[in-house]
């Protein structure tokens, strides 16, 4: 649009100069106020809106107006000349380059149709002259096209280009910080975790105190480390969590007789906290599919003034007494609770039958913010 | 006394382990390997009784490795170790021979009782649940169910052979490959340019 602006303007000058110095038509004053109108006019209503410097039909009526003028100056060697091709400005542009230079085409016969309309005799030597003139008149306009279309593409090439190399760098600095995290710091809190474990039974009182209270600290600093990882590798890209959820059960769907049912909205939570409450409910939704042996799973997503809770209610077989050794999802999911400061209970569904995870959290950030 | 050898690429884990594993009582941790490379020789010199191996390691992975340990003569127990799903492991690990898989995020005691349990000859397993065995039949071809079948059953390999009436070193070859198959995937850095 700078293009168009800045050409047109100093087109429309040449032109009025023109007008100004050369007696061309017995109406030259018309015509200097018609190209100053017409100028300042196309100009603001391209400015204002712009929208119609994309429509095609604001084009044609750009082309047909300059070929107006040209035509009303009476020679095809016209003072608009130039003013003319500033009408190919946005076709060209805009369009892909095989139909820009169709558009430079039928405007340079449109341009002849003009020429032969204004006169156009080739009878005399110096008609050798103006074929000459005509055809390099008619060459412009088609030159202007395929030049700007050129630049136009290269341009858009190199911004798609510059794209996608920007989401290249991001993807993999991504998959870089997930596999550091992954490969070296969570190593590093496994064996922080294991050494301190190792004093569990030596200790007593409050010494047992102090380190079951790291050790928790240390299982939380791995499932945020996990959630950060899955969250770098895949990520839910602020996704409302009852949407998640459903997909979650669509991908259980077929390996499993359960009919799982997504209840309810939790609305807006921080991104943190929903990545760390949906892997919380598809752990839990795992669960009753997989050790459960669930025919139902409902969860129940519920938000109010301070608080959202989310149940995962199955009628299976309920929990296993005996540890699954080996396991640790249930582990990770307190983990994960107590990292954004929920509290979760896992017992027996209401009538005694099946499992019910619930998980509450406050909403409220100043309540959140004494928890932490 | 039980003798342990520790496989682990990363160094933290490595003294962690060591460390841990030195101060129970009845416990023997021997020199640690850090990858394939120098497992063999690790192995041939210290004679373990129990080996604890990790599961992703630089080069060939645990559950591979664990195979090529499980063909010795005699073979220590296994014990796949490992930061990862430990669930979707199971299948791979049970083809390959290994006694127990333990999360790294078990405390200390956890893992002393597994490894106690393994040097006894015990197997310290994850139940096989519906969805992995749909998985793994999903990922492998029709004739090699038979043998995943049987393998889970503990079914021996000449067994196996003569069941289905192939040489036994055939069976062990589709061992190999159905391993393969069943890789769990640890999705790697792609290389930055």
């Amino acid at each position: 649009m700078t293009l168009l602006l800045m050409t047109r303007l100093l087109a429309a000058a040449v032109a009025v100069l023109l007008l100004l110095i050369h007696r061309v038509t017995a109406h030259d004053a018309q015509l200097i106020v018609a190209t100053i109108v017409y100028t300042v006019g196309s100009l603001a209503v391209l400015t204002a809106i712009p929208r119609l410097q994309l429509s095609p039909l604001v084009w044609l009526v750009d082309c047909a107006a300059v070929l107006g003028l040209v035509a009303a100056s009476e020679d095809w060697r016209s003072p608009f000349y130039v003013l003319m091709l500033t009408a190919l400005i946005l076709p060209a542009t805009g369009l892909a380059f095989r139909r820009a230079l169709g558009w430079g085409i039928a405007f340079a016969l449109a341009y002849l149709g003009v020429a032969v309309y204004t006169e156009l005799d080739a009878n005399t030597l110096e008609s050798t002259i103006r074929l000459e003139t005509i055809a390099t008149h008619l060459m412009v306009p088609l030159v202007v096209v395929l030049a700007l279309a050129y630049a136009t593409d290269v341009l858009e090439r190199l911004r798609d280009e510059r794209l996608r190399s920007e989401r290249f760098a991001v993807e993999s600095e991504r998959q870089r910080i997930a596999w550091e995290l992954h490969d070296s710091a969570k190593q590093r809190v496994h064996a922080a975790h294991l050494v301190l474990s190792a004093l569990q039974g030596q200790v007593s009182g409050a010494q047992a105190q102090l380190v079951g209270h790291a050790l928790g600290e240390l299982r939380a600093a791995g499932a945020d480390m996990d959630t950060s990882v899955a969250e770098l590798r895949t990520p839910l890209e602020g996704r409302p969590v009852q949407r998640l959820l459903e997909e979650r059960a669509a991908e259980l769907g077929p390996v499993s007789e359960a009919e799982i049912t997504v209840h309810g909205a939790l609305g807006e939570l921080p991104a943190h906290v929903a990545a760390h409450v949906y892997r919380i409910g598809a752990e839990a939704l795992t669960n009753a599919v997989r050790h459960g042996a669930a025919r139902h799973v409902d969860v129940i997503l519920a938000r109010n003034a301070t608080s959202a809770t989310i149940e995962v209610r199955d009628d299976g077989r309920g929990l296993a007494t005996t540890r699954r050794p080996g396991s640790n999802g249930l582990r990770s999911m307190h983990a994960r609770a107590d990292t954004i400061g929920a509290a979760l209970s896992i017992g027996p569904g209401p009538d005694g039958r099946g499992t019910s995870v619930v998980l509450s959290l406050s909403t409220d950030p100043d309540a959140r913010s004494s928890q932490a | 006394m039980i003798r342990i050898l520790i496989v682990d690429d990363h160094p933290a884990m490595r003294a962690g382990l060591t460390a841990v594993l030195r101060a129970e009582p009845g416990f023997v941790p021997l020199d640690a390997a850090t990858s394939d490379k120098d497992l063999w020789p690790t192995l041939n010199r210290t004679r373990p009784d129990v080996v604890v191996l990790d599961y992703h390691l630089p080069g060939d992975d645990g559950v591979v490795l664990c195979r090529a340990i499980k063909r010795r003569l005699p073979a220590p127990a296994v014990l796949l170790y490992s930061a990862y799903a430990d669930a979707a492991l199971t299948i791979p690990a049970r083809l390959a021979g290994a006694d127990g898989i333990v999360s790294k995020s078990v405390p200390a005691n956890e893992l002393y009782d597994s490894i106690r349990r393994v040097a006894r000859g015990e197997r310290v397993l994850p139940p096989l649940s519906r969805e992995l065995l749909d998985d793994a039949g999903n990922r492998l071809e029709a004739d090699e169910l038979p043998i995943l079948g049987m393998t889970l059953e503990d079914t021996p390999l000449l067994e196996i052979a003569a069941t289905l009436g192939v040489e036994p070193a055939q069976i062990a070859h589709r061992i190999d490959r159905m391993i393969k198959r069943l890789k769990v995937e640890i999705p790697a850095p792609r290389a930055a340019r």
